[in-house]
């Protein structure tokens, strides 16, 4: 027997406490929102925050993409892609500009948000000051008296040790001149997508219990020194091997039998998209 | 007609998030409000979005004359409980409050405080009609530039609000909705300023 679960599988209360915790977050961008965050079929830490929140939001007429580290195919995505459709029905898709709602985990998409889409992150650690202050009570008193001296302290350690700040990913960011928030652990490069941004940005973290929100048109600052400005990774030099893009951010790979590295889109939809107009324009031709 | 419960309610909440991340734009509701086959004296966007939002997890307090009608009939509808101004998660304003009882709960309000700003209130507020015309400019996140917005609410209503916003994060959030079924959202980040009538 196969049981049937609730639209979006969440009943209507679980729905109504994410919702008016996602209204508070929004109009206090970049604090964290505690909420109740439910026991999900999936475990703590695979993105349940970020699922919560797309069920929340979620009706019958959206198209859904679930993106893992740019990735459309990776089995947390696949997983959550399966969960969030078979307990609503509604369309999927791969392509980011049909998309209304966007879940992902480490990413954000190279093909600029609309309006009329809202992306929903997944988080690990919610906490900026985390690694700096590891108890709870004390970093909610440093949020409430804008007391940010140690996640500045990180970063001018990053500078003492490596000569530039080297946080790989997660690099926290002032959100509207008020709140340090930690972006989830995007690259520096998706930092800057997050300023001034044209859709809604959701952070969702289910094992920590918060949720929190960039609105559109809100200023986001990276944090850096004068000396220090923020720096994005390079990839001066180098083109992905399949579609030849070099604006984009590329991961490396290595060629196991001659050693050498290349490079390739993060984004695999995006360069799914370049690689098949490319097709188009040289097909093109042989119909004339 | 009855309101779907679960679609219904969410197209209204989704309406409501556009609206509060957008500061000044305005939302419609229609295709909502045509479900509502309750006969009660307050607007159809009021009830939609006290339906969306509240549960037996919240309480609200209702501001008008009509005390009984409306106010025991969203508690039923909802199972959120009525409290005084100081204590309620949500303050309804109907279109028949005075000035003086506005102000008043403006002032008693909850803003949170610095260590959990969302222990704060959310006020659903009603006035005749909204629109995107002089009368107060809006800046602040969610607005590109800056935003025209008719409200038709008291002036000053506007001034005790500027007045409970200003120790930023505390404050309270609007929910403006008018007969047409349109919402407004204007958080406590919007910067709100008079400019008067074109």
């Amino acid at each position: 027997m196969k049981t049937m679960t609730h639209f979006a599988f969440f009943d209507e209360g679980s729905k109504k406490e994410i919702r008016r915790a996602t209204l508070k977050a929004v109009a206090i961008p970049g604090y964290q929102v505690p909420f109740a965050s439910r026991e999900m079929p999936i475990a703590r830490g695979w993105g349940t925050g970020g699922l919560q929140l797309t069920l929340s939001l979620i009706g019958k007429t959206d198209i859904v993409k679930v993106i893992d580290q740019g990735a459309d195919e990776s089995v947390n995505a696949v997983s959550i892609k399966k969960l969030v459709q078979q307990t609503t029905n509604v369309a999927l898709t791969e392509n980011t500009e049909a998309a209304s709602l966007i879940q992902s985990r480490h990413r954000i998409p190279e093909v600029p948000l609309t309006k009329e889409q809202i992306l929903v992150l997944q988080v690990p650690t919610p906490e900026p000051l985390r690694q700096v202050e590891a108890s709870e009570y004390i970093t909610k008193r440093l949020h409430a008296e804008d007391e940010y001296s140690g996640v500045w302290l990180l970063l001018f350690e990053q500078i003492m040790k490596y000569g530039k700040t080297a946080t790989g990913a997660d690099h926290p960011v002032y959100v509207n001149g008020r709140y340090v928030m930690a972006p989830s652990p995007i690259p520096r490069f998706d930092n800057q997508k997050l300023h001034y941004s044209e859709a809604l940005i959701l952070l969702g973290a289910g094992r920590e219990k918060k949720i929190y929100a960039v609105p559109p048109y809100t200023d986001v600052n990276s944090l850096a020194f004068e000396d220090y400005p923020f720096t994005v990774e390079s990839f001066a030099d180098h083109t992905c091997y399949l579609c030849g893009a070099d604006d984009v951010f590329l991961d490396e790979l290595i060629d196991e039998t001659s050693g050498k590295s290349y490079y390739q889109c993060n984004d695999t939809s995006y360069c799914v998209d370049r690689l098949n107009s490319l097709k188009e324009k040289e097909a093109a031709p042989t119909h004339a | 007609m009855a309101i779907d419960q679960v679609h219904d309610l969410q197209q209204v909440y989704r309406k409501i998030l556009y609206s509060m991340s957008r500061p000044g734009d305005i939302s419609i509701l229609r295709e909502q409000a045509e479900q509502v086959d309750y006969q009660l004296p307050c607007y159809d966007a009021t009830l939609l979005s006290a339906m969306a939002l509240l549960d037996g997890e919240v309480s609200f307090h209702l501001i008008s004359e009509k005390q009984q009608q409306v106010g025991g009939k969203i508690s039923e509808y909802t199972l959120a409980k009525q409290a005084p101004a100081d204590k309620a998660d949500y303050i309804i304003v109907l279109q028949d409050a005075t000035e003086l009882s506005i102000l008043q709960a403006i002032y008693q309000c909850k803003i949170g405080d610095l260590i959990d700003p969302q222990n704060s209130s959310t006020w659903i507020i009603e006035t005749p009609k909204l629109s995107n015309t002089a009368e107060l400019k809006l800046m602040g996140p969610g607005i590109k530039n800056e935003v025209k917005l008719f409200t038709g609410i008291y002036t000053k209503a506007w001034q005790a609000r500027k007045e409970r916003i200003n120790e930023y994060p505390l404050g309270i959030d609007l929910i403006i909705t008018d007969a047409q079924a349109h919402i407004v959202c204007i958080p406590r980040t919007t910067t709100v300023e008079i400019t008067g009538v074109e």
